[in-house]
């Protein structure tokens, strides 16, 4: 592109832009608020997700052993456990050790302990990783029919609504996200459509002295995408504080709740949201010119 | 310059604009458009700028087949082209100067071409003075002979004229044709579409009379042919 050209083409949008400076504030304020939106469900979601991962990654089968089941069964039996398909990890737990964790646990109320008199009524137990959590329950239920399991516990009914919540949360993230990103496109696109209208007698014009179609659609499309990133700018900005501001509140109450930590996860949001709101504006104001291009 | 053969035009819904027209227009030549209001004088026009596409027939306009041409070449047909409008269309918050220089702007004239080639057209049409007027200070003569100058200034083959003189009074109009007329002497092809009877039967230029979508009339020094 010539460098006439490219001046033409930063003037032209420098002069719309003033031209309808009350529409174009208006317009990249809209853009700052959807995208704000946008952003903060896409931190939300993929807040959710990481949490998900880590709780689902403390998913464990507790495989208690009946009392009567001799620790040379029990070996056997890891065994036997470890080939199992989908099974990562398998960890054996005496008796006695289990009743260690309990009193741990406890703390300051350990001495309720004190009523049993040294007797241990904790069974051996195996805790089994699963390498697909989703997969806990048949697995649970495969682990309870061998011989000298008591029973086999996963916290069942808070997994599965889990699973269901998160899956849930995911698709309205998802699909609010893309409602938003369509009215920033929309947005954009009505605004660029007004400056192409009150312009459209020096695009035909344009058309008939012989300009190509694409030399008329660039300014346009650079305006769009101007606003696209002043509205991103702006949202960023708000982004970061916003999200700051909840991860002090969060981890001055609950220190260790898995949040994304803010670096790189705020750069990396900061990115996604202004090329976002740049191909927004592009495409906006390509749609937008389409109808005035046909002379 | 421009080969019709046998084109017809017929709109979506239906009306048949052109009939099993035939023209050819040679380089230099100076030709007239008449016939009544609808009877297909702007769809030749709008043909030749490739504005709207002939249903069948053979369409050749400097050389280049305007009907096989894919749409990204029709800028560069245009380019070879200047267009006249009856209303001038000027852009009313650029000056004279810039209104001509716009023209070259957005084919990407090379800049040093740019102020010798608009002086040059503001000496043909003699508005040197006024180039840094805005049109809303010109008159319509004024204006009309900016819109010449802008269609000139990037010395096409052929000028295409749609009513240049509708909106203006007699003097006026002669003015206008005095530069078509020197336009026309250094070579430059002119289709002009025309209602001025005076006009036309004093300039005794070649005449093509179109009545409902059909050439009824093609002489090489003809007149008006109608009442007015």
């Amino acid at each position: 592109m010539k460098i006439s050209t490219t001046e033409y083409f930063v003037s032209e949008v420098a002069h719309s832009l003033k031209r309808n400076n009350w529409m174009s504030v208006a317009s990249i304020g809209t853009v700052a608020v959807s995208l704000f939106i946008f952003g903060m469900f896409l931190m939300l979601v993929m807040n959710l997700n990481k949490m998900v991962e880590s709780l689902e990654s403390q998913v464990q089968i507790q495989v208690y052993l009946r009392d009567d089941f001799s620790r040379e069964s029990a070996k056997e039996l890891e065994v036997d456990l470890k080939s199992m398909q989908g099974v990562e990890k398998v960890t054996f737990i005496p008796k006695e050790e289990a009743m260690e964790k309990f009193k741990e646990r406890l703390g300051d109320q350990k001495t309720l302990l004190d009523a049993l008199d040294e007797t241990n009524p904790l069974p051996d137990s195996f805790e089994v990783m699963l390498i697909q959590p989703e997969l806990v329950k048949t697995a649970a239920e495969a682990i309870e029919r061998f011989e000298g399991v008591e029973t086999a516990k996963y916290g069942q009914d808070v997994m599965e609504h889990l699973f269901d919540i998160t899956r849930l949360i995911r698709i309205f993230g998802f699909a609010l996200m893309l409602v938003l990103a369509l009215a920033t496109l929309f947005i954009i696109a009505n605004t660029i459509r007004l400056t192409v209208f009150a312009r459209r007698k020096e695009i035909a014009i344009m058309k008939y002295v012989g300009a190509t179609d694409w030399f008329i659609r660039w300014p346009f499309v650079l305006e769009g995408m101007v606003m696209g990133l002043f509205g991103s700018i702006i949202a960023s900005i708000m982004l970061r504080f916003t999200y700051s501001g909840i991860v002090a509140k969060i981890y001055s109450t609950l220190a260790f709740f898995p949040l994304i930590p803010e670096q790189p996860f705020l750069n990396y949001i900061t990115v996604v949201v202004i090329i976002g709101g740049m191909i927004m504006g592009a495409i906006g104001s390509t749609v937008s010119i389409k109808r005035f291009l046909k002379v | 310059m421009i080969h019709m053969n046998d084109v017809m035009k017929v709109y979506d819904n239906g009306a048949v604009a052109l009939n099993h027209v035939n023209v050819d227009i040679k380089k230099g030549e100076f030709v007239f458009l008449v016939g009544p209001s609808g009877a297909g004088k702007s769809t030749f026009i709008k043909m030749l700028l490739r504005e709207v596409l002939p249903s069948s027939g053979i369409l050749t306009v400097n050389g280049r087949d305007v009907i096989r041409m894919s749409t990204r070449d029709v800028p560069y047909l245009r380019r070879s082209l200047g267009v006249i409008f009856q209303d001038y269309r000027l852009l009313p918050d650029k000056t004279v100067y810039e209104n001509i220089a716009f023209a070259m702007q957005v084919i990407e004239a090379p800049r040093r071409m740019m102020q010798r080639n608009v002086n040059n057209v503001l000496d043909i049409v003699g508005l040197r003075d006024k180039y840094k007027c805005f049109p809303n200070q010109l008159s319509g003569g004024e204006q009309q002979r900016v819109a010449i100058a802008r269609a000139i200034v990037n010395n096409p083959a052929i000028v295409i004229a749609d009513e240049p003189t509708g909106n203006l009074d007699p003097e006026t109009s002669w003015g206008i044709m005095d530069i078509f007329k020197s336009i026309n002497a250094s070579g430059t092809t002119i289709v002009m579409a025309t209602h001025d009877k005076t006009i036309v039967d004093a300039m005794q230029k070649r005449v093509i009379a179109i009545e409902n979508g059909e050439i009824v009339r093609d002489e090489a020094r003809g007149g008006y042919g109608y009442e007015n």
